[in-house]
């Protein structure tokens, strides 16, 4: 097998990786913060697809106004649900916030599959992305290393924000209580809201960034849910440094069993989060008695 | 006390009427049948979420296995129907145990996803393994055996049949929750710590949990197969995972008699509502939602706190 072969499957790896790591982040905040395994995190992210597909195709907008306004858009909508919805059930056992993100899970899902229908909507990866560049030892297309690069500044950013700010350092202080946030003093039903808009909106970005390297279609957030649930098990529940370790390892491995054994595409990464449990049972950087 | 009794013996009375009935009040015989085959999923799964507060999203994991193993054990081994059963509990709790070792692990909101995760792995072993499970065109062909000399091909005589195996896993399942274990079960649901310093190894009681209520789900799941002839692909996914939840929930879990009423109306209602519409994940979601922000306790013991106080 040819080296550049399995450099640019290295590649598609990352760039797969890349998806991941956005929609584990988000979900390892939300979760580490406010203590809500959210089930309708894959929704949202097809949520942003969705909406890129609407505001390229019908507003004539251009994909750098939709990387800006989907993911606001996204995080609107989920900071209305924490409002209206999950902020009800925070002093309650954490398995009922589970349960209505389920049930919001399928009311998105099957909204949009009526709005847009059950087939996918093809999305074209922008004029100013198309081609390919040299980097020097092989040609790799552009706007999957545009996604790579955005995915390595938000990280940073993302990191910066968390150790520098006040309401990272809410997030950091990854409470399930409201009145250790309480004594924070700060505002803590709105500080939540935003936090949980901030975990919406990172997944409805990963959305939009991958909407042009696959077809946008209503079962995209289900599929890609329960594998970024396994990311986030593998990663460590509430670390952020896990989930893009265990992001880029999951991206890899999808990639590289599509390459040489196409049947462990859909179960090898189940093995794999086996083995993790196995060995380390709250993952690489999980927390002792982190919301047990 | 004694008019305790006496509601007891009303709602046996009522519940014994129903069950006899039911062929009779719903449209058609199969699905009265299919209504006491979720029930029985949910007896199983009350005991793991109700009384032993883990709330798993991989059940079907055990319905599917349960009706794979029941259905290719009739097309390949056995003509018996007990045997077959038994062979599909046997493949279930072969897969709960390692299962229910690694997810049992991890604690409260964990376990959900570790369990929806391993369930995901078997759905997709059971969609690549074309030549031995039909792939997504599922396992056709499952015969319905005679129970020595009783036919069980008519409709309602498999309803009967059914009945039958739902009574004796209702008794069952009231036997474990009642058992020494079941009070354990709820003591460490209720209190963890303190139930570990009177010597119970928490682990160990949710590990069987898990693997009574795989058992339950398997048996659903092979009744399940035997009544469509089929098994479905979709029998190991998600939505299936999701339902089950859903009815313990609406029921009222924690309750077992909750469940199953709550087990029999969803089946109803979907099926009712499928006929009318195609909508029924939007309905699904809705109900979830609905029910989790108002009737948390299920439908049985709200309306008892809101009307009968």
């Amino acid at each position: 097998m040819e080296p550049v072969f399995l450099f640019s499957q290295f590649f598609n790896g990352l760039v797969l990786g890349c998806i991941y790591v956005l929609l584990s982040l988000g979900l390892t905040v939300v979760f580490g913060t406010l203590g809500v395994v959210n089930f309708a995190h894959g929704a949202l992210y097809m949520l942003g697809a969705y909406a890129a597909y609407t505001i390229a195709n019908h507003l004539q907008l251009n994909f750098l106004a939709c990387l800006i306004l989907c993911p606001l858009v996204v995080a609107a909508i989920g900071m209305v649900l924490e409002k209206l919805l999950i902020s009800k059930l925070y002093k309650l056992p954490h398995y009922y916030n589970l349960l209505l993100t389920f049930g919001i899970m399928f009311i998105i899902q099957d909204a949009i599959k009526i709005i847009f229908g059950p087939e996918g909507e093809p999305f074209n990866i922008p004029d100013l992305l198309q081609g390919a560049v040299n980097l020097g030892f092989m040609f790799y297309p552009k706007y999957r290393l545009f996604i790579l690069v955005v995915t390595a500044l938000l990280s940073g950013g993302l990191w910066l924000f968390i150790e520098k700010t006040r309401l990272g350092a809410i997030i950091r202080a990854g409470t399930d209580n409201a009145e250790m946030a309480d004594a924070l003093g700060t505002n803590i039903s709105w500080t939540f809201t935003l936090i949980f808009g901030l975990g919406a909106g990172l997944s409805g970005l990963a959305g939009v960034l991958a909407a042009p390297i696959q077809n946008v279609q209503p079962a995209m957030g289900m599929d890609i849910l329960v594998q970024t649930f396994v990311v986030v098990i593998i990663g460590g529940m509430g670390s952020i440094g896990g989930s893009i370790l265990a992001g880029l390892i999951i991206g890899q491995i999808l990639t590289f069993s599509i390459v040489f054994w196409p049947p462990g595409s859909t179960t090898l990464i189940y093995a794999f989060m086996a083995l993790v449990l196995v060995t380390r049972p709250r993952g690489f950087f999980g927390r002792v008695s982190f919301f047990e | 006390m004694q008019l305790k009794a006496r509601h007891k013996i009303a709602g046996i009375i009522v519940g014994a009427v129903f069950l006899l009935a039911a062929p009779y009040l719903v449209p058609y015989q199969a699905l009265a049948t299919q209504m006491l085959i979720f029930a029985i999923f949910a007896i199983g799964f009350d005991i793991l979420f109700g009384y032993t507060g883990l709330l798993s999203f991989g059940h079907a994991a055990f319905f599917g296995l349960g009706a794979y193993g029941t259905g290719l054990s009739l097309i390949h081994l056995t003509s018996s129907v007990p045997l077959a059963l038994g062979m599909g509990i046997l493949l279930a709790v072969a897969v709960a145990i390692p299962m229910g070792f690694l997810s049992t692990q991890r604690h409260g909101i964990y376990f959900a996803m570790v369990t929806l995760a391993f369930a995901q792995l078997i759905y997709f072993i059971a969609f690549q393994w074309r030549s031995l499970t039909g792939g997504d065109d599922g396992l056709q062909g499952v015969p319905r055996p005679s129970l020595g000399p009783v036919d069980l091909s008519s409709d309602l005589v498999y309803y009967y049949f059914v009945m039958a195996v739902f009574i004796l896993a209702l008794v069952l399942g009231v036997r474990i929750i009642r058992s020494p274990f079941g009070r354990a079960l709820q003591a460490l649901r209720e209190n963890t710590d303190r139930a570990m310093s009177v010597g119970y190894d928490p682990r160990k009681y949710k590990l069987i949990s898990f693997v009574i209520s795989a058992g339950f789900a398997a048996l659903a799941g092979g009744l399940y197969a035997m009544l469509q002839n089929f098994v479905p692909l979709f029998s190991l996914g998600l939505d299936i995972s999701g339902e089950i939840v859903l009815m313990t929930l609406v029921g009222g879990m924690g309750t077992i008699y909750g469940p199953v009423i709550g087990a029999m109306s969803i089946v109803y209602v979907k099926d009712f509502l499928s006929s009318q519409t195609d909508v029924w994940p939007l309905i699904m979601g809705v109900l979830y939602v609905v029910s989790v922000m108002t009737f948390r306790r299920g439908v049985v013991k709200e309306l008892k706190e809101r009307f009968f106080k």
